[in-house]
């Protein structure tokens, strides 16, 4: 970034009151988004090879679940002492690639401990939320939100609710990104922990189903059909909110033209996502991405709508001729409610500033 | 680099914004969107969902074959879908976002046109034979309107049409047997597809398609180095020549060039994984040691990476 252009970005706010004195130094460590994935990736292929070189240095120790406890735990400890320490690219790349080796050996003994269980899964998932707030690194941060949204995934795999999975993941993201801008002292620990939900909320609302479930949880049936019906409603639900939200914080009435305009096209999709589960979800990304100026988000849900289409068409949930009559219904229905958008919502007479 | 959006947040975290004024300033840099940008935004994902779920659902539709529905019915109903969505083209004309995306729903259409065809006539055709098709129809319409999402749909096309051609004629194993050349194929055609991109595209335009191809265009060389180093019995050395003339050329265009941060972070990733691939291929054995050796070999590459791309986006440019 220029100077130039920091300048009068900050000139431009101090010309409206919104900020005061001279302008701050530039950060360090700011980078785009893509640096951060490149350097995650791989550190994450790092921690693979640290994982092997623990695991066959200390091949007889990690057959017990205790010793594999407490060796991934004092890898853990080490990883947050090296990142509480240092700052630089070096050292917070070995300190990451160290505490993802330890984590996986934590994870190894307790589902030694406890079998391939709901409550491992739960205990890792507690794990993980712990190191999100001790360690005090963004990449780690985006990680263990992954993770430990995944893990409880898993957990509800593991008791047959499976199917509420997309919702529960998508509830946790939207609680988070709706109060990005309330906490702007706590910004970067937000954004961490809300960019690995989204990545949780992504991923549950495209790899779901009854394969999936075989695959993911090792269990051949995918929940009963009650638990399904309310996690597909629950999804809707979730895309609901998203909107009344997203009203309410812009200051935009419900039963005014704008707000029965998104309200009608959010009630079309939820009832699609009733058999379509992953469209709630994956709309709801897209929305509060928008909302949020967050390009990267609001790519996400572009790109979790077109995965889970893809994914649907083999999907065993509903007939192709059922699957068909749905999607194409909900076409229409949008088309028509963009239409009836052009009359709630007239272009001419909106008022263009902050 | 500017970031506005990521230093207004960093003002934030520094208390330099007060909590009450952070979105005000957010809004004042043009990053929160204004009530004419929602409209607009709401406009757009209306049609295009809409437009995209009709299109699917009629794809679905003649992908589950319905006996009890006579094959004039089903020509009747997708040629008069895909005739009334190219009306709407030429009606609403290809400036506008209706006339796109009535475009892409003909796009769609004509694809389950193609696969109604193919099963009413039964016409013995490979499925490649289709996805050949569907992309040589729809290549004029790609041509004309200019239109990023339609490329990628036609792209996607095209690549799915070479790989189902390989799975075809690979040999009594498929693609293990031909792995290499479909890679050689899908690499060619991809590369070729971002420089005919990267030379037609407007300078201060969206780059997320030609970042799309780049990615695809980067890991297929990626592919083609990785199989060169670890089975070097049965491929050839080109790949990894290919790769290295791909790293080159990318670092030229989009350091010196035009200054793409993405396809340098990409790059940079794709040599590491490379540099593993070929230490640990060369190692004498695979004991503890060399795991440690290759995951500090990780570490340092992707820290020095890490501050090379810092040092670039510390300068001007995107």
């Amino acid at each position: 970034m220029s100077a130039l252009t920091r300048e009068s970005l900050w000139a431009k706010l101090r010309e409206r009151g919104l900020v005061g004195g001279e302008l701050p130094a530039p950060e360090a460590d700011r980078s785009p988004w893509f640096v951060r994935a490149m350097l995650g990736v791989a550190g994450w292929i790092g921690a693979l090879f640290v994982l092997g070189f623990v695991g066959m240095a200390l091949e007889g120790l990690m057959r017990i679940a205790v010793a594999s406890l407490a060796v991934g735990a004092l890898m853990c400890a080490a990883a947050a002492t090296i990142f509480r320490a240092r700052d630089s690219d070096l050292v917070t790349q070995f300190a990451f690639a160290v505490s993802l080796a330890g984590q996986a050996l934590m994870a190894n003994g307790w589902f030694d401990l406890l079998r391939l269980s709901s409550a491992a899964a739960l205990v890792v998932g507690a794990q993980q939320a712990a190191l999100f707030f001790l360690l005090p690194n963004f990449n780690h941060r985006v990680w263990a939100s992954w993770s430990g949204a995944y893990a409880v995934v898993f957990a509800l795999g593991k008791l047959g609710l499976a199917a509420l999975a997309p919702a529960i993941v998508s509830a946790a993201f939207l609680a988070l990104w709706l109060r990005e801008f309330d906490h702007p002292r706590r910004g970067r620990l937000l954004r961490s922990g809300g960019y690995g939900l989204a990545i949780a909320a992504a991923q549950a609302a495209v790899m779901q189903g009854p394969l999936i479930h075989v695959l993911l949880f090792a269990e051949a049936a995918g929940g009963d059909r009650v638990v399904m019906w309310i996690g597909a409603a629950a999804a809707g639900a979730v895309l609901l909110w998203a909107v009344v939200a997203l009203l309410r914080r812009e200051g935009v009435a419900l039963a005014s033209g704008p707000g029965k305009s998104a309200l009608a096209g959010a009630a079309i999709l939820a009832v699609a996502s009733l058999k379509a589960p992953g469209i709630g979800p994956a709309t709801a990304i897209l929305l509060v991405g928008y909302a949020n100026g967050n390009r990267l988000l609001a790519g996400l849900g572009i790109a979790t709508l077109i995965g889970y289409l893809s994914h649907y068409y083999y999907s065993l949930q509903a007939t192709l001729l059922e699957k068909s009559v749905l999607l194409a219904a909900a076409g229409l229905a949008l088309i028509a409610a963009r239409l009836a958008l052009a009359k709630l919502w007239p272009e001419t007479g909106i008022k263009n500033h902050a | 680099m500017l970031q506005p959006r990521s230093e207004i947040l960093s003002w934030g975290e520094q208390g330099r914004i007060a909590p009450t004024d952070l979105r005000p300033a957010l809004r004042l840099a043009a990053i929160l969107p204004t009530p004419a940008q929602w409209r607009r935004f709401l406009d757009r994902m209306l049609l295009f969902m809409g437009a995209v779920m009709l299109a699917a659902g009629v794809i679905f539709f003649f992908a589950y074959n319905w006996q009890e529905l006579g094959r004039l019915a089903k020509f009747a109903l997708v040629e008069a879908l895909l005739v009334a969505a190219l009306w709407l083209v030429w009606r609403l004309g290809l400036e506008r976002a209706p006339g796109k995306a009535a475009l892409l729903g003909a796009a769609l259409l004509t694809g389950a046109l193609l696969a109604l065809v193919g099963q009413v006539y039964q016409t013995g055709a490979d499925t490649f034979e289709l996805f050949a098709a569907w992309a040589a129809a729809i290549l004029p319409w790609a041509l004309l309107a200019r239109f990023p999402a339609l490329w990628l749909l036609w792209l996607a096309i095209a690549n799915l049409a070479i790989t189902l051609y390989f799975q075809t004629f690979g040999g009594w194993l498929g693609i293990a047997f031909d792995l290499e050349r479909q890679l050689w194929t899908l690499f060619g055609f991809n590369t070729l597809a971002l420089a005919i991109a990267e030379a037609s595209a407007s300078p201060q335009g969206e780059r997320w398609a030609l970042r799309v191809l780049a990615t695809a265009s980067g890991a297929l060389a990626t592919a083609l180095a990785i199989i060169a180093i670890v089975d070097a019995e049965h491929h050839s050395a080109w790949g990894l020549l290919a790769w290295a003339a791909w790293i080159a050329a990318a670092y030229a265009f989009y350091r010196h060039r035009l200054r793409d941060l993405y396809v340098l972070a990409g790059g940079a990733l794709s040599a590491i994984v490379v540099a593993v691939a070929f230490l640990g291929q060369h190692l004498p054995s695979m004991d503890p040691g060399s795991f440690l050796l290759l995951g500090l070999a990780v570490i340092a590459m992707s820290a020095a990476a890490g501050y090379w791309l810092r040092t670039v986006s510390a300068e001007s440019g995107r």
